[in-house]
């Protein structure tokens, strides 16, 4: 038995990737309110962002870091972290390395809504893509449970069947109205364009919530990877553990979608690229994820705003073509570890 | 003093009755080796004792509170289980999925502390893998993995320790050391343990009793040299086999027959007898 500082181990080899991690996040926000259409220097961004009053600050500076950039490159980071985290928790719930935020129905349920929404006209797109996200992993959720009993199994099938039926209500939507295919799939393709403040206010507290519970859930997510009888003896009350995980998830997914629509990719290599840098212990891999996702949308949303300037690309679209290659890379070089391989 | 306690026990899965009215109970440091041919319901009776399986009909009774009154953590601080085998899907190391038996102390929300740290320092010591600590479980071999498993059940620092096939997948020394763990922690901790095992000689050495299983019935129960006989043996397995006394300790210990050798034997013997 060793007496000097035990537990200096346990999770904490890795752990001072976090703080690092942090520092480049930061960094990335204020480049990335520096990008643009308009290019800024730093050194403008900083005081337009530190001391916006002051009568050094141009008045044009002022408003395209604080009225269009700054809320737009938060709300960027927040959607990449919750889609991370979401991913993280379903791939740890499902024990299974193909899972991402969208496994169960929540993008093709917010695909759903936000179609009926553009194409009839009626209430928010985002109002209804929340809710239709909400809804459609509710619905999996009811169809896989049996006598009170959710098998992890059972609830990935329906999510794979729903979503396959709930595309397909969509494209039958796109086809029969064609005037609005356009805006459909400009949605369809996620991104941020022209979002900012308000989205960001309105995503804030249900992102926060369910990030923090999933966080917290981090040891019940540990436990489950063993399977769910281990889980159980362990004495984690296995119905409870997978409905908070389940909610918190589909809360936060259904709120990044409707901010954002369904950008996809970060969910799935976001947690892949995290547990490569700090292990599979959630309570490190879930900020890990976070962070990550975050840099990673971040990044993608610059380039799709700065390539074509001042035209914009769908951030989406640019998550899958850079993220593709590098998560293919991943599974290259790194099988064992992203649990790919036994 | 907690004592484990089966009544009545039937289970079944589906329409499949896989125990019938089963009755044990297993007393502070003894050792109850489960024995019986594959399919005779010894893993599912672990499962019901461990609270993983509803029983059809009976109890299984916890220090004398039924199991299923009980709380899943309440149940998980005194009683744990080793499972055969189970999914190594995420890359925890070693000291991470050790750590994760200390949850039903903790709790799943509050952090360790350096109590739960000196729980897992012990037990890593006890199942020699302070060596692997870092390494992740998912590089691991069959048999260090079983380690890692009996070093979580451990770390729970239960009363009553379930063990499914512990020294399935383990070379000749682990084996050995973790029969002996398993005497030491029932001698020593007053530990009560169950095990099942499908090496007879195994069970003859460290079990204070066995219990042998046949279709989800006890057919024999009691001291390892009352139970592990050659009649009550070759009815239950189906196989011949002697049985002799261990050189070092004067335990059972069982040798099998082939069928088609004893016939040549027989045959050899005829000719010599004849003239």
């Amino acid at each position: 038995m060793t007496h000097q500082t035990p537990h200096s181990t346990i999770g904490r080899r890795r752990v001072a990737l976090i703080p690092m991690l942090i520092v480049l996040l930061a960094l990335v926000i204020i480049a990335s309110v520096a990008v643009g259409a308009v290019m800024l220097p730093l050194s403008r961004v900083m005081r337009a962002l530190l001391q916006p009053t002051t009568p050094g600050v141009e008045a044009t500076d002022a408003v395209i870091v604080w009225e269009i950039r700054f809320g737009r490159v938060l709300l960027a980071a927040l959607i990449g972290a919750g889609l991370a985290v979401s991913g993280a928790a379903l791939q740890g719930l499902f024990r299974n390395p193909l899972a991402d935020p969208f496994v169960i129905g929540a993008s093709s349920g917010a695909a759903l809504g936000a179609t009926l929404a553009i194409v009839t006209g009626v209430g928010p797109v985002s109002l209804a893509a929340f809710a239709g996200s909400l809804l459609a992993v509710a619905a999996a959720y009811s169809i896989a449970e049996i006598g009170g009993v959710v098998p992890a199994t059972a609830l990935l099938l329906a999510g794979a069947a729903l979503n396959t039926f709930l595309s397909a209500i969509v494209s039958l939507v796109m086809l029969f109205n064609e005037q609005s295919t356009y805006a459909v799939l400009n949605w369809l393709l996620g991104g941020l364009s022209g979002r900012s403040w308000p989205q960001l206010r309105t995503s804030v507290p249900y992102m926060g919530v369910g990030l923090g519970v999933l966080w917290v859930l981090a040891r019940p997510l540990d436990a489950l990877a063993f399977g769910d009888e281990t889980a159980q003896s362990l004495g984690l009350p296995l119905g409870w553990a997978r409905i908070a995980i389940v909610a918190a998830t589909s809360l936060t997914t259904a709120a990044a979608v409707a901010a954002g629509g369904t950008i996809g990719f970060v969910g799935l290599i976001a947690p892949h690229a995290a547990r490569l840098l700090v292990g599979a212990n959630h309570t490190c891999l879930i900020p890990a994820s976070a962070l990550l996702g975050a840099l990673l949308l971040l990044l993608a949303d610059d380039v799709a705003r700065t390539v074509l300037a001042p035209l914009e690309l769908p951030a989406g679209v640019l998550t899958a073509a850079l993220g593709g290659p590098f998560f293919l890379y991943l599974l290259k070089t790194h099988q064992r570890i992203l649990g790919a391989r036994r | 003093m907690t004592r484990l306690e089966a009544r009545e026990l039937t289970c079944a899965y589906n329409q499949h009755t896989v125990l019938h009215d089963l009755a044990l109970i297993v007393q502070p440091g003894e050792i109850l080796a489960l024995l019986g041919p594959n399919g005779a319901g010894k893993t599912t009776l672990l499962r019901a004792l461990a609270r993983l399986l509803r029983p059809r009909t009976g109890t299984v009774l916890l220090a004398g509170a039924n199991i299923w009154r009980l709380r899943p953590r309440a149940v998980a601080r005194r009683l744990a289980l080793a499972p055969q085998s189970e999914g190594v899907t995420s890359p925890l190391t070693v000291e991470q999925a050790v750590a994760l038996g200390r949850a039903p102390h903790r709790g799943w929300l509050l952090p360790y502390t350096t109590h739960d740290y000196q729980a897992i320092e012990q037990v890593l010591t006890q199942t020699d893998l302070q060596a692997l600590r870092h390494r992740l479980i998912t590089e691991l071999s069959g048999g260090e993995q079983r380690r890692v498993i009996l070093a979580r059940a451990l770390a729970q620092q239960p009363q009553i320790l379930l063990l499914d096939e512990p020294t399935a997948h383990l070379d000749l020394r682990y084996q050995t050391e973790l029969l002996a763990l398993i005497r030491r922690l029932a001698q020593h901790d007053g530990m009560a343990v169950v095990v099942t095992l499908h090496d007879l000689n195994h069970a003859a050495l460290c079990a204070t009793r066995v219990a042998l299983l046949a279709h989800g019935t006890l057919i024999a129960m009691g001291h390892p040299e009352a139970v592990l006989t050659p009649d009550c043996l070759s009815q239950v397995y189906g196989v011949t086999v002697v049985v002799t006394p261990h050189p070092v300790y004067g335990t059972p210990l069982i040798a099998p027959v082939f069928a088609s050798q004893q016939k040549q034997s027989n045959e050899g013997d005829k000719p010599s007898d004849g003239p």
